[in-house]
């Protein structure tokens, strides 16, 4: 039970959330002001305030730019070739046998480990850090479609054959169904895994981008304008995933299985 | 209301001539590969055109599987059946459609949407299908909520759309594989009395698998009782009653007659099935495996 | 018994093996008959006497320690404070409804954007990757755990207030048993990712660790060495994989 009546209600929860953000907002500014060393700690007021002067440096906003784009590029690769495996996998119990293992063991490997055989192939520009975004985003949405396509149950599978269905009939009015609300659940999964991966590769290759400017703001101890840069990447990632979360709820509906 | 037609028992529409099933044992206490599951031993079945026949055993004895050889979702390992004189090799959806036990409605359609489908399905022209679908569910009193979805439903009238998707394909044959199973008793008694009526209306063949020996006797023309597994049949019962079915028919003594018949026939494959059944589990259960199904 | 789990055996982990001795064929007839530069696809063979030299020189004793001391570091105080953590906020469900949606909603960023500032805050040494591991690992363990407390069947704990259980033994007779299988899981996700983001931090930016050592060889230009090393840190993380996986087989068999 809530501990005061009033704060049971749903919209009441919200402004508890706000408040519990607030104060880590005020403890992080009476910290950076006076407990720690102002070249490690920068408090929010001043982060804040120096955004405008971040942002018109020169080849910061270049720096966002380019990771949307290789975000967006790499989302949309990812889940259409994640579709297509996925359905293949999913969908044909030879290939499903054969691939899922495979898949799996892909998919357990920490990719980390080949991102510099990545850069030394695509080189350390656009072209690597959207690869590297696509092998980890695809993932999420394999796995869903090959999995929800499995988990279809067996009455279906008798009922289609019961009723005369045609292999396309049963793909469209039955697996199709089936498989619809889970995938667009792994969207928002395979935008996370995206950005995971063209971020990594970013901050690796710290050359251009904003894997440069971090390196640059680290080394010099410029903590207000590192604070500033991440603080804008981590508003951009929740916008991201909040659009997809909204666009899940409002599609994905329930799982009928 | 009399009946619309006499049963001809010349008039043959299914027969099943030394028909047999095994599975073979993937997974189970007889693990070895190869070895196989008779689930139903030699068995000799005619099914009269016009008439509801059900059949009913204990768990296990077969008879779903039976049911499915003549839907042809199975076929024979021995012997063959045949539909209309034809012999049945793979489903036929325009002689015979079926209705489930198991909510087989899909729920991401609405119960009309649901016999849409079937009727594409059927290849029917798309201009008849929201039409014919219209009329399937008037005859089983679901109009009003033709665009509710299955969940939205009791189970008593999502059996009565998955009922109203098997008339609209207007096949001769319908096989229900324990249709009422999942309901509570008192509404299978209103379902069961609505079938009757129903039934009484078009004529159809209908086989029923069932366990309640009562709604056995309350519908059927005949009974046929299958023996535990591997099933074979040991008696087939005649109901002579008119269709379509008084309520009060349940309380004569021609049905209590019946029904004890019925009992005294299956109340040792019964015993018999629930010992070697709980055997199994156990012995499955620490191979990490799943009972199958009867 | 023998059979069932032989034949699983068989199809599973042999498609793996045919896929490995695939990528191994292709990258053996690539280096000897396609024209790739030495520099991104070294000679196989060259490979493997530079990681059989490597494990022999016990070069790799090191690196390996300090990758392992980072990871179990933060990999203890994710899971000791994520579960505390977790205990104490689901013992009022208002708690939890309220604070699921910001758990969730962190779990939605990337938390390698937080190295940088590790990185500027506790220096290229251990603490950086351990305040990393500690951070990515902790938010799954915290959501994980606190849906285990919260999924306990309301009628086990009816009954065992009608068989008048005080509050401590309802916790450990019914909370944790019924709660443990899916910490479990949980703390699996945990130190897989605590050890995936450790790695992460290493070849970004370290001194020392695995990581770094596969970043050295590659900036090196090094490519033997760099594969060489490549190969030993998945093979570590294979093992670590199969090591967690026979101890969930054998927990589910003695739950």
């Amino acid at each position: 039970m809530s501990p005061v009546p009033f704060l049971a209600k749903a919209g009441h929860r919200v402004l508890v959330r706000l408040v519990f953000v607030a104060s880590l907002l005020l403890l992080w500014e009476c910290a950076a002001r006076f407990w720690v060393d102002p070249m490690f700690l920068s408090p929010p007021s001043r982060v804040f305030g120096h955004l405008d002067v971040l942002l018109a440096r020169p080849g910061v906003l270049e720096a966002y730019g380019e990771l949307l784009a290789e975000l967006l590029i790499a989302f949309v690769v990812s889940v259409a070739l994640g579709l297509l495996l996925g359905l293949a996998v999913g969908l044909v119990k030879s290939t499903r046998e054969r691939m899922m293992p495979i898949v799996l063991l892909l998919y357990g490997t920490p990719q980390i480990t080949i991102l510099p055989i990545v850069m030394l192939a695509a080189g350390v520009g656009f072209g690597s850090k959207v690869i590297f975004g696509i092998t980890h985003g695809v993932f999420p949405v394999l796995l869903s479609v090959s999995s929800s396509l499995q988990k279809v149950r067996p009455i279906y599978h008798v009922s289609a054959r019961a009723f005369g269905a045609t292999p396309w009939q049963k793909f469209r009015y039955i697996l199709l169904p089936c498989m619809l609300p889970s995938f667009f659940s792994s969207l928002r999964l395979s935008m996370i895994a995206c950005l995971l991966g063209v971020l990594l590769a970013e901050l690796f290759a710290s050359t251009k981008g904003i894997g440069f400017f971090t390196r640059q703001f680290t080394d010099t101890f410029d903590s207000t304008s590192l604070f500033g840069l991440i603080s804008v990447a981590v508003v951009l990632a929740i916008t991201l995933n909040a659009s997809l979360a909204w666009m899940q709820a409002r599609w994905a509906k329930r799982q009928w299985t | 209301m009399s009946k619309v037609f006499v049963v001809n028992p010349l008039d043959t529409a299914i027969e099943v001539k030394g028909v047999s099933h095994s599975f073979e044992a993937a997974q189970g206490p007889r693990a070895q590969s190869g070895a196989e599951l008779l689930a139903l031993s030699t068995t000799d079945l005619e099914v009269r055109r016009g008439e509801l026949l059900s059949l009913i055993g204990p768990s296990g004895c077969g008879k779903s599987t039976l049911l499915n050889m003549i839907g042809g979702l199975l076929l024979p390992s021995s012997g063959e059946v045949r539909v209309n004189g034809v012999k049945v090799t793979a489903p036929m959806p325009k002689t015979v459609s079926f209705v489930f036990q198991e909510n087989a409605l899909f729920p991401w359609n609405t119960i009309l949407d649901n016999i849409v489908v079937a009727l594409t399905f059927q290849n029917v022209p798309a201009k008849d299908r929201v039409e014919l679908a219209h009329q399937a569910l008037g005859a089983v009193g679901l109009t009003e909520f033709a665009h509710y979805y299955p969940d939205q439903l009791s189970g008593g009238m999502r059996q009565r759309a998955a009922l109203a998707r098997a008339l609209s394909l207007k096949t001769d044959i319908i096989l229900m594989d324990e249709p009422f199973a999942a309901l509570d008793e008192q509404t299978r008694m209103v379902l069961g009395e609505d079938l009757s009526t129903l039934l009484n209306q078009t004529g159809k063949t209908i086989v029923l698998v069932t366990h309640s020996l009562g709604e056995a006797v309350f519908l059927s023309d005949r009974i046929a009782v299958i023996s535990a597994r591997p099933g074979r049949v040991l008696e087939v019962i005649e109901v002579n009653e008119p269709h379509p079915r008084d309520p009060q028919f349940v309380t004569s003594s021609k049905f209590s007659d019946l029904r004890n018949r019925l009992y005294a026939l299956l109340h040792d494959e019964i015993r018999q099935t629930l010992s070697t059944q709980a055997m199994a589990n156990k012995a499955l259960k620490t191979l990490g495996g799943s009972p199958p199904h009867g | 018994m023998a059979n069932r789990t032989q034949g699983f055996w068989q199809s599973k982990v042999a498609y793996q093996v045919a896929f490995v001795v695939l990528v191994l064929l292709a990258w053996f007839s690539s280096t000897e008959w396609l024209a790739v530069s030495p520099l991104l696809l070294p000679d196989p063979l060259g490979v493997l006497l530079r990681l059989v030299q490597l494990l022999r020189s016990l070069e790799w004793l090191e690196p390996l320690g300090v990758t392992a001391a980072e990871v179990v570091s933060a990999f203890a105080l994710s899971s000791i404070l994520g579960i505390a953590l977790s205990f104490v906020l689901s013992r009022s469900a208002w708690v939890v409804k309220t604070f699921d949606p910001l758990l969730n909603g962190i779990n939605a960023v990337p938390a390698i954007l937080f190295f940088p500032l590790f990185a500027l805050l506790f220096g290229l040494g251990e603490g950086s990757k351990i305040a990393l591991g500690f951070t990515i690992s902790f938010f799954p363990i915290v959501i994980n755990t606190t849906a285990a407390f919260g999924r306990v069947e309301s009628i086990h704990l009816k009954a065992a207030t009608c068989m008048g259980a005080s509050k401590w033994q309802m916790l450990r007779h019914v909370l944790f048993p019924s709660a443990i299988p899916m910490i479990l899981s949980g703390l699996r996700m945990g130190l897989t990712l605590a050890f995936l983001s450790v790695l992460g931090g290493e070849t970004i930016a370290s001194f020392n660790g695995l990581g770094h050592q596969i970043a050295e060889s590659s900036q090196a230009m090094d490519a033997e060495l760099m594969y060489a090393w490549i190969v030993f840190v998945i093979a570590v993380s294979f093992t670590l994989n199969t090591a967690l996986t026979m101890l969930e087989r054998i927990g589910g068999r003695a739950a």
